[in-house]
């Protein structure tokens, strides 16, 4: 597993992408993924393969932090943790950009375990 | 790497590689047919069907059917029976929860599920599992649990393609009566899985409609409505498709693929090559190879 995306939650998106931009001398990425059913932007942190993404607050009323792990294998990971007794709140479910399940740690921070598929070859 | 592996609640995973084979069988189980690799012909009833790696076949329990792999290139197989009570299981976790993707298909206790047998895309979803579940196998994974979840998963991949490849093609059909569309719809896939397995021949619309037991005017009309392309087009897109993968898999010259797909004319080719996937055969190749 690694860390692919860090979630940057934001009253203002606009205002935020200007900070990230010309404040921070980040770049927008040309890509985009779906948190919680939102379109997301990515911006480019300067770590290849790594990206903040912008989730407009609005669109996720009562969204608390969340870290996302990627992984190759979504399945594997799941069973792997879950023999450890980690505790999931879903199976994994079938999204436009993969296959992704939410679990908590001890502390109760939320992670989202994502195995990012390419549907278009 | 060949094996074969019983779980113990009876799945049945089986590989194997080979050149030249033939078998005559009778399924016992539902079960599913990659060919990862090369081709496999098969025989049911008076049907003969080639299935390729961008595509799979399912066949229900009962069916007899032969096989055959006749090439120089090593046919790579990948097989899963179900288990009658795993699928009453899987059955039951689905009809219970919100999704209630079972609920429109017919299960009975003797035969188990009655699909359409025929050869369904082996894309998205599935092929991403599948090969997962192929890597573990490969690594000789003994966690039963582990495999099951990822035959768990197969099976909710096979009924959402087969919901979007049968349910909803049969829904466009115009007809009023649903037992003409599905039936309508049968003959429509048994006119693919023609194109299918001769995609690399002239295939004429009289045959075509003969194999579908379907008028060409009827043909025409229908296979339209169901699949949104003409025959000719649905053939040309598969054309491309198989042109695409033996760019990507094997290193024949460009021309050489022209004719392996059924093309006639290298520029055609390259022509509408281009204008499907935005690049042309030799950078694709050139790209693919680089990546």
């Amino acid at each position: 597993m690694m860390v692919k995306y860090i979630p940057v939650f934001t009253e203002d998106i606009t205002e935020q992408i200007d900070f990230f931009t010309r404040k921070l001398g980040f770049k927008v990425a040309d890509k985009y993924i779906i948190y919680e059913d939102a379109e997301c932007k990515a911006i480019e942190t300067g770590n290849a393969g790594v990206y903040f993404v912008l989730v407009e607050r609005s669109l996720i009323p009562g969204v608390k932090n969340c870290i996302i792990l990627n992984t190759n294998d979504c399945l594997n990971d799941y069973h792997l943790l879950k023999t450890k007794g980690v505790f999931f709140f879903n199976e994994p479910q079938y999204l436009s950009i993969g296959l992704a399940t939410y679990f908590l740690d001890t502390c109760g921070n939320k992670f989202l375990l994502l195995e990012e598929r390419n549907y278009s070859e | 790497m060949d094996y074969s592996k019983i779980l113990r609640n009876n799945n049945k995973i089986s590989i194997r590689t080979s050149c030249q084979q033939h078998s005559q069988q009778y399924n016992a189980d539902f079960n599913i047919r990659f060919v990862l690799s090369g081709n496999e012909s098969y025989q049911i009833g008076r049907r003969s069907l080639s299935v390729y790696p961008d595509s799979f076949l399912i066949l229900n329990k009962g069916t007899q059917y032969s096989s055959q792999v006749d090439s120089d290139i090593p046919a790579q197989l990948f097989s899963i029976n179900f288990d009658q009570k795993f699928l009453c299981d899987f059955q039951t976790s689905h009809t219970l929860n919100d999704d209630k993707l079972l609920a429109k298909y017919r299960y009975n206790d003797n035969s188990g599920y009655e699909f359409n047998e025929t050869i369904y895309p082996f894309r998205g979803d599935i092929r991403y599992n599948i090969n997962h579940l192929k890597n573990h196998l490969d690594q000789g994974t003994q966690d039963e649990l582990l495999i099951n979840e990822y035959l768990y998963h197969c099976l909710l991949n096979y009924f959402r393609i087969y919901n979007e490849e049968f349910v909803e093609k049969a829904e466009k059909l115009n007809f009023l009566n649903s037992s003409t569309r599905i039936e309508i719809l049968r003959r429509l896939n048994l006119a693919k899985e023609y194109l299918y397995s001769n995609y690399n021949q002239n295939v004429s619309l009289e045959e075509l409609g003969e194999h579908a037991c379907l008028s060409v005017n009827h043909l025409l009309r229908t296979f339209k409505q169901a699949f949104s392309l003409t025959p000719h087009q649905f053939l040309i897109q598969l054309r491309l498709q198989r042109a695409k993968s033996l760019l990507k898999t094997t290193d024949y010259p460009v021309n050489e693929v022209v004719n392996m797909i059924g093309f006639e004319c290298s520029s055609s080719f390259i022509r509408l090559f281009k204008t499907r996937y935005k690049t042309t055969p030799l950078k694709y190749r050139q790209y693919r190879l680089s990546a």
